[in-house]
């Protein structure tokens, strides 16, 4: 099989990867939106949507742009199909969101059901200084010393699903979750 | 035409209903994406098993959000739940669609799925047989995790699904279990289960 070829199937697996990733990134920040009745958290997920759709439109032009063989149609149509998938579940992150948008205060079931201990959202920048920098989410162990686990990473204008082997980079915003007591040791490791 | 249980009114809560739903949707995204990748047919007729119920699952919920709304105010924060109950039905839809690529033998392009192992741990179904040496010890004393890597994200014993098992549960013969890990210990894991592997390793 020729190397281009190849090459513009691995650009195309990724930007699936990305899709995938997102739309999980979304359920997580909708239903800690929804738990914490999270207006900021709530419009993540509304922007991440936006951001979906666009992603979603350049997979599919990879896909049709890719010069498949004719006998290849029924696997690009499963990745299509896949992509239609994510953008789908993109959608319901979306709509649990939109009740908090809504100002419909959240039914207290809501919570039971979310079953996390979950007191606060907060928004912490790392700083050049910090001991996080150039660490990776496992080696940073952020929940082991706060008690606070983040949701997503926020890098210039785009969020990074916080997979153990994602790297904290200075500058970045973490958007984590927890008990309010953490929010002040997370503030010494992020921002000292 | 799918069988479709018949719906009756259960006196059951809506935080129950409310946690199997979302747990349910969970455990189907990522049992899909497996089956559509790895192109397994079992786990992609699971997730449409598993659809069927979460669909039964919606008409209890809003029956009971019906009963339970006495006032304005129960409306206004009842249609709450119920849009996310919708919300996720949906996602478990969206898991039930990726099944559907696999069981309509429309399959994902080979080079893809290659990619994607490469980033992805995968999940994998393995049946416990008779002479499996898993079989009477408890899911935490087998230490899989530490051993080979491996988490065991369900079980499905007599038609019913045990989300996120706790450590105490004990393995039983005829048990299925849904499993996570890096390839080669989800391999380890599925021989041992199947008895094929006769002893636990270090």
């Amino acid at each position: 099989m020729p190397d281009k070829y190849r090459e513009k199937f691995e650009e195309i697996a990724e930007q699936f990867v990305e899709l995938k990733d997102t739309s999980e990134l979304m359920m997580d920040l909708a239903y800690s939106s929804l738990l914490l009745n999270s207006k900021e958290l709530a419009k993540d997920v509304q922007k991440l949507e936006e951001h979906v759709d666009e992603l979603h439109t350049e997979f599919e032009l990879a896909v049709l742009s890719s010069g498949f063989h004719e006998k290849e149609t029924k696997g690009l149509l499963g990745l299509i199909r896949l992509g239609v998938v994510t953008e789908k579940i993109a959608d319901s992150a979306a709509e649990i969101s939109e009740v908090v948008l809504r100002g419909i205060e959240p039914h207290p079931v809501l919570k039971l059901a979310i079953e996390e201990a979950e007191e606060t959202v907060t928004y912490m920048q790392v700083t050049k200084h910090s001991e996080l920098a150039n660490k990776t989410l496992r080696k940073a162990c952020i929940p082991e010393k706060t008690g606070m686990w983040v949701l997503a990473i926020r890098r210039e204008g785009r969020y990074v699903r916080p997979k153990p082997n994602a790297e904290i980079k200075a500058g970045d915003i973490l958007i984590a979750s927890g008990y309010a007591d953490g929010e002040s040791d997370l503030k010494r490791l992020a921002s000292p | 035409m799918p069988y479709l249980e018949k719906i009756e009114y259960k006196p059951i809560s809506v935080r129950k209903l409310l946690v199997e739903m979302k747990n349910l949707s969970e455990l189907m995204i990522d049992l899909a994406y497996s089956a559509a990748l790895f192109n397994d047919r079992e786990l992609a007729e699971d997730v449409l098993g598993l659809e069927r119920h979460v669909d039964t699952l919606t008409y209890l919920l809003e029956m009971e959000i019906m009963i339970a709304a006495r006032d304005v105010e129960d409306a206004e924060a009842l249609t709450g739940v119920s849009k996310v109950a919708a919300a996720v039905d949906k996602i478990s839809d969206a898991a039930a669609d990726i099944a559907a690529i696999v069981t309509q033998n429309i399959g994902i392009h080979p080079i893809v799925s290659e990619i994607f192992e490469r980033v992805e741990e995968r999940l994998t179904r393995a049946n416990v047989y008779k002479h499996s040496p898993l079989i009477g010890k408890q899911v935490d004393e087998l230490n899989l995790a530490a051993r080979m890597g491996v988490d065991i994200i369900a079980i499905l014993r007599n038609g019913e699904w045990i989300i996120d098992p706790e450590g105490k549960e004990t393995v039983a013969d005829g048990d299925i279990f849904i499993a996570r890990g890096a390839p080669a210990g989800v391999e380890e894991f599925k021989a041992l289960a199947e008895g094929k592997l006769k002893k636990l390793g270090n």
